[in-house]
């Protein structure tokens, strides 16, 4: 049972970081489809400024810092170019995947993944299995309880929440949707930033190309599945981590006898499942194309 | 004066450059260059000596047969001055159109990775006969080409030393695999490691897993955390980037030990790693682009093994040096078992059946 914890929070909490990115964004009324770009993003520059430095620290503060500088080029290609936010993200993914390939390249060359001399610090041996829990899974909670308060709790929330959803009559009341977009998409940068750097820093301390292998998609999915709420969307996370342990386990203990594409496509199978039943539970209606629009 | 008078005054006073007057100056460097006999672009590029192009399907930065192809393929060519591009390809809908780009600027040998590239080739090569086509990992092609070499990789003998290697140096007599895709080579890797295994006792057991990538160390190490966790002390990594999360789960507790299937791999885990099965795939790559620029060079379809050297299973120094003493002694001790199994295979005497099915 512990076994099976330990490997769901740390598989889970990567996507849930960049989850929240996403719920940020969500409720500033943009799709942000650039999610996994912002991931492989903070996983590069953690480790490879991590490699640099030799220290943590500047490895975790360069993964926020460039997820955080994506995220301002996104808000200026939707907001000031006014280019389709759907687009303007799968172009964030597309440049974060090619742009972090061709940074290793020039940096190091075609000698291999990036292995960082440390990683993000652990509870250590003396606390057993958990011990291989790091820092950012143990204050995942905590951010997400943060988020919470800062998006129901708060005035700021509300008024994100009214630029996302009425931007005309938030302008109405003086509120400014396209400022609070861009500080809707900071916030998300440095927290889908870190969930990158937990990705490559916690627990693997390597980078290799390409390595998000889809989790910044899956941790979109988990916005959708989570209706946009921060504990929806990290308890669909959780529900991905623990299809994925299943999966895992599935191959183990069944061996040749199960039929190994259709576990390895597990993951993907309840992405889907889990979105069609979160709509049909809030009796949801099909995506329409002015949910699509940005505002 | 008239407007043509007129700016050329003002670019001589100025020193200001029109658009029109860049693009004449340039394009006359360029027409300028290409009568001298420089090599500026396209055609004339290549054939200023005899290109050798590598495209690969797997990214670079694999710590694994790409970067190694890479590597030797640049020594080749400073050895033997020839210029050489290498190109990734990503997406297959472009392999052919890559492949006819560079043949029809007149590259000399396009190198090629894996089985993906068979039809591009065929479709391509009997339009430049000139271009000598290689591709490593690859079954034969029928009917043979004469501009066509294949080489195929019996990494599945290396695999079935690690089953032996394994089975005597685990304690808990349980082995693990991991692989990046269940694919006919990966699954022949597994069950060559099973036979392995049943040739030291045949109440070993080997359990199979597959990441589903070969780019995914986070699924790596999640997938070898509950391996070790049933109780396997011995996993043989199959699965390029993904092996790194195999390797840095090792190193989350004792009693865990894994073979790679690369040398870079043993500084990842030096108390780790005890072994690596090998494809020298940068080393083949030099072999067959020395044998194609050669005189003799016919096409065909080549069988690489433990006998030429470019399949082998060796031990790591590091682990050696620095593995747990238990560890150490057992595979230590395992060593000459290794090599007399090596020793049968090369002379024909113990034969590995190449068995896809799972």
């Amino acid at each position: 049972m512990i076994e099976l914890i330990v490997a769901v929070l740390r598989t889970a909490t990567p996507m849930i970081y960049v989850a929240m990115a996403g719920v940020l964004a969500q409720r500033a009324g943009i799709w942000n489809l650039g999610l996994e770009g912002l991931m492989i993003t903070g996983a590069c520059a953690g480790v490879v400024l991590t490699e640099q430095t030799g220290s943590v620290a500047a490895g975790l503060a360069g993964a926020v810092l460039f997820s955080v500088l994506l995220s301002a080029l996104l808000w200026l290609v939707i907001e000031k170019l006014r280019a389709n936010p759907i687009i303007a993200g799968l172009g964030l993914t597309g440049l974060g995947l090619g742009g972090t390939d061709l940074a290793v390249q020039a940096v190091y060359g075609s000698e291999g993944a990036v292995t960082a001399p440390v990683g993000i610090p652990t509870l250590g041996p003396a606390f057993g299995q958990f011990g291989l829990l790091d820092v950012l899974i143990l204050a995942m909670p905590f951010m997400v309880f943060a988020l919470w308060v800062l998006l129901r709790r708060t005035r700021f929330g509300l008024r994100l929440a009214a630029c996302g959803e009425h931007p005309f009559a938030a302008r109405s009341v003086g509120a400014d949707p396209a400022r609070m977009r861009l500080i809707a998409l900071l916030l998300g940068g440095m927290l889908a930033g870190l969930g990158g750097a937990e990705l490559s820093l916690g627990g693997l301390q390597i980078f290799s190309v390409g390595m998000t292998a889809g989790r910044g998609f899956m941790a979109f999915a988990a916005v959708i599945f989570g209706a946009g709420h921060p504990v929806g969307a990290t308890f669909a996370a959780l529900f991905f981590a623990l299809v994925e342990f299943m999966g895992i386990k599935a191959q183990l203990v069944f061996g040749e006898r199960a039929p190994r594409d259709f576990v390895l496509m597990l993951p993907y199978l309840a992405t889907v499942l889990g979105i069609w039943i979160s709509a049909r539970l809030r009796g949801g209606v099909p995506l329409n194309t002015i949910e699509l629009r940005d505002g | 004066m008239t407007d043509r008078a007129d700016r050329r005054w003002l670019v001589a006073k100025t020193g200001h450059i029109t658009r029109r007057g860049a693009l004449a100056t340039g394009g006359a460097a360029i027409l300028g260059a290409a009568a001298a006999g420089l090599p500026i672009f396209g055609n004339a590029a290549f054939a200023a000596g005899k290109l050798v192009a590598l495209v690969h399907t797997q990214a670079a930065g694999d710590n694994g047969p790409i970067d190694d192809m890479i590597v030797h393929l640049k020594a080749l060519s400073k050895k033997d001055h020839f210029p050489i591009r290498t190109i990734y390809a990503s997406d297959p809908s472009t392999y052919q159109s890559i492949l006819s780009t560079l043949a029809g600027a007149g590259a000399g040998i396009i190198v090629t990775t894996f089985n993906e590239m068979a039809d591009p080739i065929k479709a391509v090569a009997p339009k430049y006969p000139n271009t000598t086509f290689i591709q490593l990992y690859a079954d034969p092609i029928k009917p043979a080409m004469p501009n066509v070499r294949t080489v195929e990789y019996q990494a599945h003998y290396g695999m079935f030393l690690a089953g032996l290697f394994g089975a005597r140096v685990s304690q808990s007599r349980k082995l693990g695999y991991i692989g990046g895709m269940s694919l006919p080579g990966l699954n022949a890797d597994l069950n060559a490691m099973k036979a392995g295994a049943a040739q030291v006792a045949s109440s070993i057991p080997v359990k199979g897993a597959f990441a589903g990538s070969f780019q995914d160390p986070t699924k790596g190490r999640e997938i070898a955390n509950q391996l070790f966790g049933s109780g396997i002390d011995f996993i043989q990594t199959d699965g390029a980037a993904t092996d790194a999360g195999v390797i840095r789960a090792a190193s989350e507790g004792s009693n865990r030990i894994v073979s790679a299937v690369f040398r870079t791999q043993f500084k990842l885990g030096p108390k780790t790693v005890a072994s690596s099965v090998l494809v020298n795939f940068g080393q083949s790559l030099t072999d067959q682009v020395t044998y194609a620029l050669s005189s003799h060079f016919a096409g065909g379809h080549y069988v690489s093994n433990l006998a030429d050297g470019i399949i082998d299973f060796v031990p790591s120094p590091l682990f050696m040096a620095n593995g747990p003493k238990g560890y150490v002694e057992r595979a230590k001790a395992a060593w000459p078992s290794v090599d007399a199994a090596k020793q049968a295979i090369i002379q024909g005497k113990l034969k590995v059946p190449f068995n896809t099915q799972l």
